[in-house]
């Protein structure tokens, strides 16, 4: 899938030393947010207290509503969910997870989905490979701002809406990031995680975005009783699918799906405990894959039909047998999930295991008082919500979980915004292109001059190029790796310029000491589509001009190499000033060569340009 | 989690890269050119006669990747028996090395484009590979066969068969202009490409006489695609088969002129009913000659070599190789070949030698008049650059 990666190492040093960079800044203001939220309400409610006469809030408007308390299946969804999502909020952290993401993660989980998946996700991981520091830290920060948000609001508005961002933000992950969990991929299993250990974060955000009159209505357990009885029968059917490999084990020396799977998950890096378990049971599978594989089709079909009764003495057991072979599951098959430096999040046993339990505590935690009672008190309306004393009323009365939901949009707010502006540059971040080569060296020396022939045949001299910046290179016009690679970034340079490109010009001079004929500079500009660049220069000459001005610019000669090597030579760009001085040499070696690192030396040629046109 | 993993992910990608529109434009990624030889085989390798001696041409280098895969040319001088390095620099062969003789001590080399490029250089020596010249460059991947290349004789013109199937012209000594010949879909609408539905064109000569030849392969079992370009209409120019073979499907294998005659290699049905047919004419394809059927099987044709004097050897699976000395001869089998044989080198007074590489290791092996066996008669050390082209 193109796009999806940069090609930038995973612990490149310098992507991981700008993400945790942008990590530490955004903590500090993560902080400073609940620092400006805090103290606000502190003075406002103080404030306003004085105002009201030394009264409270509530005292101030009348007798207060009856409340019922949350009930306990809302409030297991909402902690238990809170909490997933700010463990993998932290795991999105990870040192590796800025570059590593999209080919390692998002990658190999579309490459078994049809094409059409694979194009959907490739256009969005392609984004995140262009713009790995700020995705990265989004994750983190959304994430981190839903588990809170979560956590910390009990109930009304600021609740519902907590579940909609999880619902909101579970479905791009289980679209994107998870390819949709899976499911039109043919490997499908409960035991890996299907249907998406995300799509579970989205049920449960929707349950918790129920209106309060529906949270103790009978019909919501039954509801979600069944939904799980009847997901966990048709992962029976599927696990006893014939031909899907679950029930070999190791036969004829090779591994069944499910050994095949332990044996993968063991080598992750772990502590050795945890890969000793996982490789013990590779190989108790690989012995006895039938039997491991009817006993979990048994007991899901078990579960799933005791689920299915809706009657609370048979879904117990089968929810404390379902909460057993889950645990298993995670450990010995998932291997928890979240080892190896680029696990996203625990996997789907945990939050399954929650959504089941959460169905039977809705099913027998019922009042029938407070069922039948329903809301106590009807919500205001929104338009006299924002009178100016209600909002008196409300910043006066509202509670640590109100100013807390609070910093927690704030911290969404914080990793989205930035993510958000940079989709509005569609180029890679010039991190990609410093991240290969390091940052460009500083110059401040006139630039050696030059006479040469350009690919129309026109001699050209820089002191014609009086007046422009020129952002200068050196390629072979034989070559087949690198040179069309740092072409391409010229040529896109040239686009991203736009109207800029009136005082630039764009030049690259031969490297090549044998091929040095205008056939083959032209052969070359039409390979590399640069034959309707607006102001690109090929230029060429003698070999010995040629080597006298590789020489004055510093760079390593070309060689001639034997036995059908191609020549070697240095990447190289520099940008000249208007009045002839060399301002800047790039590295430039264009390394992987990917769309996002093409576009990141671009981005890098552009910027320096544009700050020389700036300041003329 | 780690297996169906799960990111974070993309963020108001959704919302915001809609917002960001479709401005600016990510360059746009190309595949490479392709490299492979058709079937994987070094099909590239094999060995022509000139004034200037004898030129092999064998793959060498690493296997696992292609950009570790050097294609060498190798010279043995007229009069000597040991061969020396010659393949030409400046370019990346990692896509195959196609020759062309170009008369005297001349030869004309073409680098298959390989990896981001996507032309053909060009260049010539006229002093037996001691220095070479730019020519060209051809403006795109010429064919990958070992007769993708051809020098006429006399006015020293270049025909060159691309790999999409059109044979160009160019005039020496630059090559720099380029006219189109012809193209496959144009022969195959004449009559006699029409008779032989032609589906591919594999090779391009010249006769002695200068007369354009193309070869291919035909849909109609039975007809020889060979095709001379004569007075600017292209005429069926193929032998005839004999009718044991006129229900087969024929393949022209390798055209090749040398001397007073341009000789063909056939091959002739499919699957284990597979033949290989030399053939030579001296009438610009008038007329040929036909040697006996050489049964292949399912056995793979790896390289073929040409003499000076229209004599062919073969090498083929199995360490087997075959050879037959000209019109009139039979094919006779050889002693089974040393291991890695990239190709064979048809020398003077009957001898062969066997280019046999490992790695960056050639291994000549000559083969007497006469004897029973292989003797290992030269060894070179090629420095091949690994990792220069990765």
């Amino acid at each position: 899938m193109p796009g999806m990666n940069s090609g930038v190492n995973l612990s490149n040093p310098v992507v991981v030393a700008a993400f945790k960079a942008a990590l530490l800044h955004q903590g500090l203001i993560v902080l400073l947010i609940l620092l400006v939220f805090g103290l606000a309400w502190i003075g406002a409610r103080a404030w306003l207290r004085r105002g009201a006469g030394g009264g409270t809030g509530k005292q101030a408007s009348g007798s207060p509503a009856p409340v019922l308390a949350e009930p306990a299946w809302r409030r297991l969804l909402r902690i238990g969910f809170g909490l997933l999502w700010l463990f993998d909020g932290i795991l999105q952290a990870q040192p590796k997870m800025a570059v590593g993401l999209p080919s390692q993660v998002i990658e190999p989980t579309a490459a078994s989905s049809p094409a059409w998946v694979q194009h959907l996700v490739n256009w969005a991981a392609t984004t995140w490979s262009y713009h790995p520091i700020q995705a990265g830290a989004a994750a983190v920060w959304i994430q981190i701002g839903i588990g809170v948000w979560l956590l910390a609001a009990a109930r009304g508005t600021g609740s519902t809406l907590a579940g909609v961002a999880s619902v909101g933000w579970g479905l791009v992950v289980w679209v994107f990031g998870e390819s949709f969990g899976g499911i039109f991929a043919p490997g499908l299993t409960w035991l890996f995680g299907a249907p998406g250990a995300v799509l579970f974060y989205c049920v449960a955000g929707a349950l918790i975005a129920l209106p309060e009159r529906l949270w103790y209505s009978p019909r919501l357990g039954r509801l979600v009783t069944a939904g799980t009885g009847l997901s966990l029968v048709g992962m029976a059917v599927l696990q006893a699918w014939p031909g899907r490999g679950f029930w070999q084990g190791g036969q004829h020396g090779t591994a069944g799906t499910l050994t095949s799977m332990a044996q993968t998950m063991a080598a992750t890096p772990q502590p050795h405990f945890l890969s000793a378990w996982v490789g013990s049971f590779a190989s108790f599978t690989a012995t006895y894959g039938f039997w491991v594989n009817l006993f979990v089709v048994a007991a899901l079909t078990v579960i799933g039909a005791a689920f299915l009764t809706g009657r609370p003495r048979l879904i117990r057991p089968a929810l404390i047998a379902f909460a057993v072979i889950s645990l298993a599951a995670w450990v010995f098959i998932q291997d928890l999930g979240f080892l190896g430096g680029l696990g996203t999040d625990p996997n789907s046993m945990i939050p399954y295991l929650l959504l089941a339990a959460a169905g039977y505590l809705a099913l027998v935690d019922v009042s029938p008082a407070e069922a039948a009672a329903g809301v106590t008190a009807e919500p205001a309306g929104w338009r006299d919500r924002f009178q100016p004393a209600s909002l008196r009323r409300s910043v006066a009365g509202a509670s640590y979980r109100t100013v807390a939901s609070v910093c927690a949009v704030g911290i969404i707010i914080l990793g989205a915004a930035p993510m958000a502006v940079a989709q509005a540059n569609p180029v890679a971040d010039t991190i990609l292109a410093q991240a290969i080569n390091g940052k460009s060296a500083t110059l401040d020396t006139p630039a050696p001059a030059f006479s040469l022939t350009d690919q129309h045949g026109r001699t050209v001299s820089l002191a014609d190029l009086h007046g422009k910046v020129v952002l200068l290179t050196f390629l072979d016009d034989t070559c087949s790796t690198d040179c069309p690679l740092i072409a391409q970034e010229f040529r896109v340079a040239g686009q991203l310029l736009g109207a800029d490109i009136q005082h630039v010009e764009l030049v690259a001079i031969n490297y090549n000491p044998l091929y040095t004929q205008l056939s083959y500079i032209r052969a070359f500009d039409s390979q590399e589509g640069l034959t309707r660049v607006r102001h690109w220069l090929y230029l060429t000459g003698s070999t010995p001009q040629l080597q006298h001005l590789w020489s004055a610019y510093g760079l390593v000669p070309a060689q001639l190499l034997p036995a059908g090597a191609m020549l070697a030579h240095g990447d190289y760009a520099f940008v000249i000033d208007q009045s002839g001085q060399l301002r800047r040499e790039l590295a430039f070696d264009p390394g992987p060569g990917t769309q996002a690192t093409k576009s990141s030396f671009a981005a890098e040629l552009t910027d320096a340009a544009r700050q020389l046109l700036g300041q003329s | 989690m780690r297996l169906p993993a799960r990111s974070p992910a993309v963020v108001l990608v959704l919302a915001s890269a809609l917002a960001a529109g479709c401005g600016a434009a990510a360059p746009s990624a190309r595949p490479p050119a392709a490299e492979a030889p058709p079937g994987g085989a070094p099909f590239l390798a094999t060995s022509l006669a000139t004034a200037a001696g004898t030129w092999a041409v064998a793959v060498m280098g690493g296997t696992a990747a292609a950009h570790n895969n050097f294609w060498q040319l190798f010279l043995r001088p007229a009069g000597s028996t040991q061969w020396k390095l010659a393949t030409p620099p400046g370019a990346a062969d990692n896509g195959g090395l196609v020759v062309a003789g170009a008369g005297g001590q001349s030869l004309i080399t073409g680098f298959r484009p390989s990896q981001y490029l996507t032309y053909t250089p060009l260049v010539t020596t006229r002093n037996g590979g001691q220095a070479w010249a730019p020519a060209g460059p051809l403006d795109a991947a010429v064919a990958n066969v070992p007769d993708a290349l051809a020098v006429a004789p006399g006015s020293g013109q270049l025909l060159a068969l691309l790999s999409g199937g059109t044979a160009k012209l160019a005039a020496a000594p630059g090559y720099t202009r380029w006219s189109r010949l012809t193209t496959q879909p144009a022969i195959a609408a004449t009559a006699p490409g029409r008779r032989c539905g032609l589906r591919a064109l594999t090779a391009a000569t010249f006769t002695p006489s200068g007369t354009p030849l193309l070869g291919g392969t035909c849909a109609r079992p039975g007809t020889v695609g060979v095709f001379a370009d004569r007075n600017g209409t292209w005429q069926a120019a193929g032998p005839r088969l004999p009718a044991v073979l006129a229900r087969q499907p024929v393949a022209v294998v390798r055209l090749a002129s040398a001397a007073n005659q341009t000789a063909a290699l056939l091959r002739v049905g499919d699957g284990g009913a597979a033949r290989l047919l030399a053939a030579w004419s001296a009438d610009n394809g008038s007329h040929w000659a036909l040697s006996a059927p050489l049964p292949l099987g399912s056995t793979r044709l790896s390289s073929v070599s040409f003499g000076a004097a229209g004599e062919a050897a073969v090498t083929l699976g199995g360490n087997r190789a075959q050879a037959i000395a000209g019109p009139g001869a039979a094919w006779r089998p050889l002693p089974a070949l040393p291991p890695g044989t990239a190709t064979l080198a048809l020398g003077p007074a009957g001898t062969i030698d066997a280019l046999a590489v490992h790695r960056s290791l050639l291994t000549v092996w000559q083969l007497s008049p006469g004897a029973s066996g292989w003797h290992a008669s030269q060894t070179m050390d090629v420095p091949i650059q690994y990792g220069s082209s990765g």
